[in-house]
């Protein structure tokens, strides 16, 4: 077969469709920065789709559970490896997605005779020392982009995934029409998890369809939370060295007023 | 040698139950190791004596109201020179966990890194906690995997681990002998080369003193850590005192259900001060302290 080019684009071409088919399910992932830092939110049903990756280092994927899990491992291991070999300061998101993650998928998506990876990953860096933070989109064949630039959304403080591209630009959309600077988690939660219904009511529309208005979108939010579990990660830019990736117990604290609580002895918040 | 796309067998168990150790093996960077050979004294090479390579001193630690205190002087020696007046040997591995170390630096820093980042990485790979069992072995395997160092004389480490234990809600403290076997303590350790000296005033203070050490509360435990610490000073010249001038004191950390808290200095100048003033001035310890 790869002495027949045609063929090989073919099949490359099949396998996106195969791919993007299998992945068109899966529930939107929104990250917004905020003042205290990251905000990370998504509704799963049965399995975490939100992890801590390293020290400013999250993500979240949507796919298949085995392939999430095997890129998840590697991320931690190469960040892991290289914090203790050099240093802390010395792993970054962009020389993990550059370098490790990205030709990693590349060759698994283009070696056709192999199993590619059904998964679609959003990562969040925390900036350093007052730099914005990175946020990241990662796809099954390799192709990446951020926020920092070179991407489509260069300085943009706000990043989505979903099974469906025009899901994920309507949530784009919608996020960019509001207004998200020097806010709190507490204040940008209820306008991430409106972003996450509007990809989520996206996902059975068609596409180019308009947005949806702001009372379906009330709608669909509290008919989705019935069923399932809203998942949110505060990434957080005031918490000390190896603590950032804290895990958000939600109850009512999408009414105003209640605060975001952090639960005290969450199993893998611990630690520094 | 093996083509399949899904990797091979070993891989697979590999990704299942991973440990931090085998991921530098496979990333690069695993620490070294040497054979379990002891050279012989008088034999060529490597000299057995402690005069070349330097070392940590006294540490010690007990259990007091709130928790467990740790403590240990600054000095790192070679033989009978002082290399180091700043050394910090009460290394935080991570929120309810810390080791103190006597032995040689350069391999001590090192497990403690590496039980650090295993920790992490056990947290982030499992999703889970690493228990306070699995935490406690992590070191007695270092220890064992340093074994042939330590046989060579050039890599001795001898720590205490304390920690507080979220699941029984209860303080921990043990300490570890050179081949890694670990001895949970009920009252108190100390380990380097002041231990005698500091093993003979916690013994005192525990038995004879107002209160056994596990009633102390907070402000009497860190007065009987500096000075058992102080009286090791005098007995042994690896063991550093306070240097008032260089602002050095020693490092104390409180281990309890808040986690770990260290001590500042301005509340050990505070203390030591206090002791001075509560005592006769006539002592000759005393003045000399008090000149420093």
């Amino acid at each position: 077969m790869m002495e027949e080019p045609y063929r090989w684009v073919e099949a490359v071409q099949a396998r996106r469709e195969y791919i993007e088919m299998q992945l068109a399910g899966g529930s939107p992932i929104a990250a917004v920065s905020c003042t205290d830092g990251v905000l990370f939110v998504t509704v799963s049903r049965e399995q975490r789709k939100l992890f801590e990756v390293y020290d400013r280092i999250a993500m979240g994927a949507i796919g298949h559970p085995g392939d999430i899990e095997r890129l998840r491992m590697s991320a931690i291991e190469v960040a892991s490896a290289e914090g203790f070999n050099r240093s802390v300061q010395d792993v970054s998101l962009r020389r993990l997605a550059a370098y490790s993650l990205s030709p990693l998928l590349k060759k698994a998506f283009e070696e056709i005779y192999g199993p590619p990876f059904l998964a679609r990953m959003l990562f969040v860096e925390l900036g350093r020392n007052g730099a914005p933070d990175l946020l990241l989109q990662l796809d099954y064949d390799g192709a990446f982009r951020g926020n920092a630039g070179g991407g489509a959304v260069p300085g943009e403080p706000f990043a989505v995934l979903s099974g469906k591209t025009h899901s994920a630009r309507q949530m784009e959309e919608y996020l960019r029409a509001k207004p998200l600077a020097g806010l709190t988690a507490q204040e940008v939660l209820p306008t991430a998890v409106e972003a996450w219904a509007v990809g989520h009511l996206a996902l059975n529309a068609e596409p180019g369809a308009a947005l949806p208005d702001a009372e379906s979108v009330a709608a669909h939010r509290e008919e989705q939370l019935q069923g399932g579990t809203l998942e949110a990660v505060l990434l957080d830019r005031n918490a000390p060295a190896h603590a950032a990736f804290r895990p958000l117990s939600l109850k009512g604290a999408l009414k105003s007023g209640n605060p975001l609580v952090t639960p005290k002895k969450d199993s893998y918040s611990g630690s520094k | 040698m093996n083509t399949s796309p899904f990797g091979s067998r070993d891989e697979a168990a590999a990704s299942a139950l991973p440990d931090f150790a085998d991921v530098l093996r496979r990333y690069g960077g695993a620490p070294p190791q040497a054979p379990v050979t002891a050279v012989p004294a008088g034999a060529a090479g490597l000299p057995l004596d402690a005069g070349f390579s330097t070392r940590a001193t006294t540490i010690l630690a007990f259990k007091f109201r709130d928790g467990v205190l740790v403590a240990g002087d600054r000095r790192a020696t070679a033989g009978n020179l002082v290399v180091y007046d700043r050394a910090d040997k009460v290394l935080e591995i991570d929120r309810y966990s810390l080791m103190a170390i006597a032995g040689v630096p350069a391999t001590a820093w090192e497990m403690a890194r590496m039980l650090e980042h295993s920790f992490q990485f056990y947290r982030r790979s499992q999703l889970q906690e690493m228990s306070m069992e699995g935490k406690v072995r992590a070191l007695s395997r270092l220890l064992r995997e340093n074994l042939g160092f330590a046989m060579q004389g050039v890599g001795v480490v001898v720590p205490l681990f304390a920690a507080y234990d979220e699941a029984a809600a209860l303080p921990r403290l043990y300490f570890y002998d050179v081949m890694g076997a670990q001895f949970e303590v009920t009252d108190f350790a100390a380990s380097g080369s002041g231990s005698p000296s500091v093993r003979a005033v916690l013994q005192y203070a525990n038995a004879y003193g107002p209160h056994p050490l596990g009633k102390m509360d907070e402000e009497e435990a860190v007065l009987l850590a500096l000075r058992a610490l102080d009286t090791a000073a005098q007995n042994d010249t690896a063991t550093g005192g306070v240097d008032r001038h260089g602002r050095i004191y020693p490092v104390v950390k409180l281990v309890s259900s808040r986690g770990i808290d260290t001590l500042p200095e301005t509340i050990l100048a505070k203390a030591y001060q206090r002791d001075l003033q509560s005592l006769p001035k006539n002592t000759l310890i005393l003045t000399e302290t008090a000149a420093g």
